[in-house]
């Protein structure tokens, strides 16, 4: 094959796919597209806003330490964070719909439009890839199905940083566009490319109407297991609320695969501080003045429930070994699979009045995938800090 | 507007290379991870579900002698985008042996209630749609219901 002829097959080639101008609906238009955008950055910057919060209420010593009031802040912002991507998710897909014809728009002659062109499409291949891997990650991280290799925590917060820096990019390189669109009536034909001749069978405030209720509903039917009120109504929430204490569990006593260490009698809780070690089989601690709270186990996932915890407060039991305030705790749990099986409890939640070594839950006690014999429960933590079947509290210097 | 432009432009890419220098720093391997997942959900969505939404429409174009009600497709919108974000729930893709609190629901039963409230919804205001057209199109003021 001569080099004229593969220049001739690969010309018809690209002629055989659609072109930005074959698509004639007037749905896929500008004025479709940010007004959608607008309620999907709203959700964005939501969506952002929490999850930074998310990401400090992990790190053992972030940037402003995480407070411990009120009780259900952590509660609140993830909830937030799930429902806002959520909703999110359709309004994506819409957008996407409206846009779809650019990305088959074939490429400008002159070297200088290609260049613009170039660095606009990459912004916009950043902010799609980025957003679409967010929006899939959360979603299956929040029905507990996790199929990738990647680390979930960390890759979720550095791809939001490359959405959020992307989405203003576009923003920015839109904004003319969005003031004129937005500024029009939604029929009008601003921005319209001239090939948007066909009539669709509904009007685009309808789409625009139609995209808002998708995400709404989307939001009633998964919410349950973070707004109470929508326990019933959430059809495809990835939990009722029960479980055993009714109290939903994330990983239990066999996944974390220490059934027969928290239930032997050789169990022990070692505390230390400096030179100073006791020791407490689960007896003694019933034996020490037990304290019962109402707190929230609030999960990344975003579902949350309240319950009812009684144990020994954790402060009560650190002053038997003479440790001053204002000082970390390590608490390491007996779970030999699985992660966050040592964790570092700040010292603000150490001192704080309301943070347990939680014995019994809702009046009965600790049930085994609660954390028997022993765990934690501290105000405004997320749930996978809030240790089960503690071992160890050691007292950092 | 040119100044304020630049500004954001300027200020999206450096979040933006933030965020690139984070991913870079968790290491070789879960950046192919990532990578792979970056590009796949966009290859997943430009190279599949556009293409199949576009395939519907046409088939659903040419089927219907007449352009389709309002309502049908606002619901097939909400059902189809719905179902779509809670189908790793519905298919129990999560699920795990030993934990009765996870995917605790009937989701079969959860999935053909909400589409058949949206069926309903959908014939109620179709007929209701047509109802109000046809007394416009008859009385003496058009438009009122």
């Amino acid at each position: 094959m001569g080099l004229t002829e593969l220049r001739e097959r690969t010309e018809a080639l690209i002629a055989t796919v659609p072109d930005e101008d074959d698509f004639t609906s007037r749905l896929r238009s500008p004025a479709v597209a940010a007004r959608v955008g607008v309620w999907l950055g709203l959700c964005f910057g939501v969506c952002f806003i929490t999850g930074l919060i998310s990401h400090e209420a992990y790190v053992t010593h972030p940037f402003i330490a995480f407070p411990t009031r009120p009780v259900n802040l952590y509660r609140v912002t993830q909830g937030l964070h799930v429902i806002s991507g959520t909703a999110a998710i359709p309004l994506l897909l819409v957008k996407l719909w409206a846009v779809f014809p650019k990305l088959l728009a074939r490429p400008p002659k002159s070297v200088r439009h290609l260049l613009v062109e170039a660095l606009e499409r990459t912004s916009i291949a950043a902010l799609v890839a980025a957003s679409i891997f967010q929006l899939a990650s959360g979603l299956f991280n929040a029905a507990q199905w996790y199929p990738w290799h990647f680390h979930f925590r960390a890759t979720h917060y550095s791809v939001a940083w490359i959405a959020i820096g992307s989405l203003i990019v576009h923003i920015a390189v839109k904004l003319p566009l969005i003031r004129d669109v937005l500024g029009a009536d939604i029929e009008s034909g601003v921005h319209d490319r001239a090939s948007m001749t066909g009539t669709p069978p509904i009007s685009r405030r309808a789409l625009v109407r139609g995209a808002l209720t998708a995400s709404s509903v989307a939001v009633l039917t998964q919410a349950g297991s973070t707004i109470p009120l929508l326990r019933k109504v959430s059809v495809f929430s990835p939990r009722s609320g029960n479980g055993p204490g009714h109290l939903p569990v994330n990983r239990t006593a066999h996944g974390a695969g220490c059934v027969a260490a928290a239930l032997s009698t050789d169990y022990r809780l070692t505390l230390t501080y400096g030179t100073k070690q006791m020791v407490f089989t689960r007896a003694e601690l019933e034996q020490l003045r037990q304290r019962t709270h109402d707190l929230p186990i609030a999960c990344v996932e975003g579902w949350s429930k309240n319950a009812t915890w009684t144990g020994v407060r954790l402060r009560d039991l650190l002053d038997q070994v003479g440790a001053p305030r204002g000082k970390d705790v390590k608490a390491t749990s007996l779970q030999t699979r699985g992660a966050f099986g040592t964790t570092t409890l700040p010292s603000q939640f150490v001192d704080d009045p309301l943070t347990l070594l939680a014995l019994g839950l809702n009046g009965e006690t600790l049930p085994l995938d609660h954390g028997y014999p022993a765990r934690l429960i501290a105000p405004d933590r997320p749930g996978v800090l809030q240790t089960k079947w503690i071992t160890q509290l050691e007292v950092l210097a | 507007m040119t100044a304020l432009r630049g500004f954001l432009i300027a200020l999206g890419v450096g979040i933006a290379v933030w965020g690139v220098h984070v991913l870079l720093g968790l290491g070789r391997h879960n950046l192919i991870a990532a990578l792979t997942w970056l590009v796949g959900g966009v290859v997943l969505h430009d190279g599949v579900l556009a293409p199949i939404t576009i395939a519907v429409f046409f088939v659903i174009s040419r089927v219907a002698r007449r352009p389709l009600p309002v309502p049908v497709i606002v619901g097939g919108l909400v059902l189809s985008t719905v179902t779509l974000l809670a189908s790793p729930t519905i298919l129990r893709l999560g699920l795990i042996k030993d934990n009765d609190s996870l995917l605790d629901r009937n989701y079969t039963v959860g999935w053909l209630v909400f589409a058949g409230l949206t069926l309903l919804i959908v014939t109620a205001a179709t007929l209701r749609g047509r109802r109000s057209t046809k007394e416009g199109h008859d009385g003496a003021h058009p438009g009122r219901r």
